[in-house]
């Protein structure tokens, strides 16, 4: 039945110059669902959807919403028809009440003046189900709220199919389980949701069809995700077999070469933490329970933070800066590339040689020949994948991204790496290199400490796991045999939350 | 723990808008990044038809004379610009340091040399406290320069009482003075300004860590860079550059008006950004600077050399800077990177 579905592309071609985005894609979305689009960086998930949402129009094609043929419509158009792009930056103006930001620029109004007072009774009616305050300033929403206000907006504003572009970025597990809840709620209120995502985990969590696309071209349309398990996916999306890598732990090599000592912060309050020599060790544990806050303590990232960081039984204070933790022989990847990890107008080279300045510089004057050879060096090792090295690093993919940060990590020959959120929106298949080029590091006997909330991610790859509650390591446990179910359990029966937390579903 | 989103204006250079530039040819792109020398030649070629004037000896050094003052400046004015801050004192800076100088010649007596070193060595640390100010204090520069602009304005008022400083010393004079072989020596310092500059950019350590500062201060302090250091040295340089200006606008103009150098300060924070500085930082070279700095002092020597009353000049010379920062906006739109 055609009527099903709320918006049918057919046949959609979309050419940038030379280059083909789309070769040629059709898609349906039922109406009431929410329906996942999967695909590597570049396979033209964003150009499908800014199609959808009238950002940028198809080179041919057909489309229909509610059955109704769609010409030459734009942004405005689609919106009026229901259709609203929701972008990972939240578009919320923070010195604003939730209720100015769920009206913005359709604030009610008399000759002129915002009627404030009906514009509150409005939002609460509207808000009462979400369970947000419309008085409250915008700027003390939690992310998952401002993800949560977004949506709202498009549907107050009438969206009948809120696309999400990655809308899980940057949130924890119960972020993400709370957004999903939230996102049920309104497909029983027969909205749509067109779902970008890189993890196969919330593709099957949460919609009920999915669609991928591979370079332009769709691979599998509305494929009901309940046939479906993770590695099908990824076999979708890459287009061959997807091996899972997978760390060979051997439990008793190396010397203890770096003992963590009695670290003390607001919230953090670490007595002792042995780490060998090449191991792999990952920090988990709910959300400000401390795992994130030692990493960066550890790389001089929380100035307030004391304690010890002793090198093979020589003491040493907690690096006060980054600078100096570099000196020292530890090297950190941000959490969030765009705040503080890439500097995205400069170019790759400069991007890569970014902390190891001393080693391709003699008297304060850069070699430019030394800095070409670093470059070339990693491009090779880490397959950087880009024009040129004078290539804005912005301009790159976020798995390419990331490969120059970690270049530029590795180019400072560490002797402690703490890697935060690794894989965090990059593809399956630079996911897996990534892996494999931690584990290369390893073997090279660099320390390793990885932060992730992708805990199956986590025990693929350490050897041990430091189990954070309330500021405290509460428990360090060999990663062999754990399953992600324990660490949750470990982490939620040792807290206090554990009333609350053990309801929640694990991921 | 990440329920703080960013104030950085990372988003301003969000990948999308990068990649957009993919369309433009390198040839366009290297078009757009010297629109500010293409805007320069034809506004050249226009005051020269419109004079013959124009294109004498005598005008080509009276232009590059003049361009010197406003070059040095020029450049002081980029390097805080350049790490995503502003300096609005350097003009200040540049008048009221000359005085000092030029005082303590005339009224204790010291030795030129050692005189113009006090003023430099003062616009020096004038520009090495606004950094302190701006980083251990984490005052926002453009309300903190502001500041103290007004404070240098009054403190040079207050050290002439009014008056103006003349009478120097002929080794005071002699380098706004000296001419070899007709050519004044003026435009040699800028030549050597502009060239120091553009090896401090390209080949230095500290360069790369003003750009990278600029670009991204949470990423470069994450990367290892000391920014508040990288920004303290940048208002030190700044200042020293802009007391080196302050010397030589004397030593040409011989005298130090109690309002010296005022007429400077918007001319030397346009320059830059007609060149293709960005007021957010990290973005800039220095052709652009000097193609920015030659291009205010052609509109402002050819109104003059054609004859535009001079009830005009202002107004005319405003409206050519208008149009270089709107071509100038075109080129940033369409992707044109530094």
């Amino acid at each position: 039945m055609a009527d099903d579905y709320l918006i049918e592309v057919d046949d959609c071609i979309k050419r940038y110059g030379g280059v083909v985005a789309l070769k040629g894609v059709s898609l349906r979305v039922r109406k009431g669902s929410v329906h996942g689009l999967l695909g590597e960086n570049g396979a033209g998930k964003s150009t499908l959807v800014k199609i959808i949402a009238g950002i940028v129009q198809a080179t041919s094609g057909t489309m229909r919403f509610n059955g109704e043929e769609i010409v030459d419509a734009d942004v405005k158009a689609m919106e009026e028809k229901g259709v609203f792009l929701v972008t990972q930056e939240p578009m919320i103006v923070e010195p604003m009440t939730v209720a100015d930001n769920l009206m913005l620029g359709r604030w009610p109004a008399r000759s002129g003046f915002v009627r404030d007072r009906h514009m509150m009774a409005l939002a609460t009616s509207f808000l009462e189900e979400a369970n947000l305050d419309p008085r409250r300033l915008a700027s003390t929403l939690s992310v998952v709220e401002k993800r949560k206000l977004n949506i709202l907006r498009a549907l107050h504003s009438g969206g009948k199919l809120i696309i999400l572009d990655e809308p899980t970025t940057a949130l924890t597990m119960a972020d993400k389980h709370q957004l999903f809840t939230f996102m049920k709620q309104l497909r029983a209120q027969s909205v749509s949701f067109l779902f970008i995502s890189h993890y196969n985990e919330e593709i099957l969590e949460i919609c009920d069809e999915v669609s991928v696309l591979r370079d332009g071209q769709m691979i599998g349309q509305g494929q009901v995700v309940s046939h479906l398990d993770s590695s099908a996916l990824s076999e979708m999306v890459i287009g061959r077999d997807v091996h899972l890598f997978k760390r060979v732990t051997d439990e008793a090599k190396g010397d203890v070469v770096w003992t963590l000592r009695d670290v003390r912060a607001s919230g953090l309050s670490v007595d002792r933490l042995d780490i060998r020599k090449g191991e792999i060790i990952g920090f988990a544990g709910l959300p400000g329970s401390g795992a994130k806050e030692l990493g960066r303590a550890i790389y001089g990232l929380m100035p307030s933070a004391r304690g010890f960081l002793d090198e093979s039984g020589v003491a040493h204070a907690l690096p006060r800066d980054p600078a100096e933790a570099l000196r020292t022989g530890i090297a950190f990847l941000s959490e969030d590339r765009l705040r503080d990890g890439i500097i995205a107008i400069q170019s790759i080279a400069e991007n890569m040689t970014l902390s190891s300045l001393p080693a391709v510089s003699r008297f304060g004057w850069v070699s430019r020949s030394a800095e070409r050879q670093l470059v070339e060096k990693f491009w090779r090792l880490f397959a950087v994948k880009a024009a040129s090295h004078a290539a804005p690093l912005g301009s790159l993919s976020g798995g390419n991204q990331q490969k120059v940060l970690l270049s530029r990590l590795v180019a400072t020959e560490p002797r402690l790496v703490i890697l935060n959120e690794p894989t965090r929106g990059i593809d399956v298949g630079v996911k897996e290199e990534v892996h494999r080029l931690v584990d290369d590091l390893s073997h090279r006997g660099v320390s390793v400490i990885i932060i992730t909330s992708d805990i199956e991610e986590m025990l693929r790859i350490v050897d041990r796991v430091a189990l954070f509650v309330d500021g405290r390591i509460s428990a360090i446990e060999p990663a062999h045999g754990l399953t992600k179910e324990d660490v949750f359990e470990m982490a939620y029966s040792a807290s206090d939350r554990s009333v609350s937390a053990s309801h929640q579903p694990l991921h | 723990m990440n329920t703080k989103t960013s104030v950085m204006p990372t988003v301003a250079v969000a990948p999308g808008a990068v990649a957009k530039n993919a369309g433009a040819s390198p040839s366009v792109q290297l078009l757009l990044k010297y629109v500010v020398w293409i805007w320069l030649v034809g506004l050249v070629i226009v005051f020269g038809l419109l004079n013959k004037f124009f294109f004498t000896t005598s005008n080509l050094q009276n232009i590059l004379t003049q361009a010197t003052v406003l070059g040095l400046l020029g450049l002081a004015a980029s390097l805080p610009l350049l790490v995503g801050e502003i300096d609005l004192s350097i003009a200040g800076n540049m008048g009221i340091s000359s005085a000092i100088g030029a005082l303590a010649i005339l009224q204790l007596h010291m030795p030129t040399f050692l005189g113009v070193i006090v003023g430099v060595g003062a616009a020096t640390l004038i520009g090495f406290f606004n950094g302190l100010c701006i980083t251990r204090l984490r005052m926002v520069s453009l309300i903190e320069t502001l500041g103290m602009m007004i404070i240098l304005q009054g403190g040079l008022l207050a050290i002439t009482q009014g008056a103006t400083i003349t009478d120097f010393t002929d080794a005071y004079t002699w380098v706004g003075q000296t001419t070899v072989g007709g050519w004044p020596v003026m435009p040699l310092v800028l030549f050597v300004g502009f060239i120091g500059m553009a090896v401090l950019l390209r080949r230095t350590v500290f360069g790369r860590k003003l750009y990278a500062t600029g670009g991204n201060a949470a990423a470069a302090h994450v990367a290892g860079i000391r920014v508040n250091k990288v920004k303290i040295v940048a208002f030190t340089l700044s200042g020293f550059i802009a007391g080196i200006a302050g010397y030589f606008l004397a030593s040409w103009q011989m005298a130090i008006t109690s309002d010296q150098g005022e007429g400077f300060l918007l001319y030397s924070i346009a320059a830059p950004i007609i060149g293709g500085v960005s007021v957010f930082g990290g973005r800039g070279d220095t052709w652009g600077i000097l193609g920015g700095v030659l291009l205010l002092t052609v509109i402002h020597v050819g109104l003059a050399v054609v004859n535009v009353p001079s009830f005009y000049v202002d107004m005319i010379g405003g409206f050519l800077i208008f149009i270089a920062v709107a071509v100038d906006a075109i080129r940033v739109g369409m992707g044109g990177t530094r």
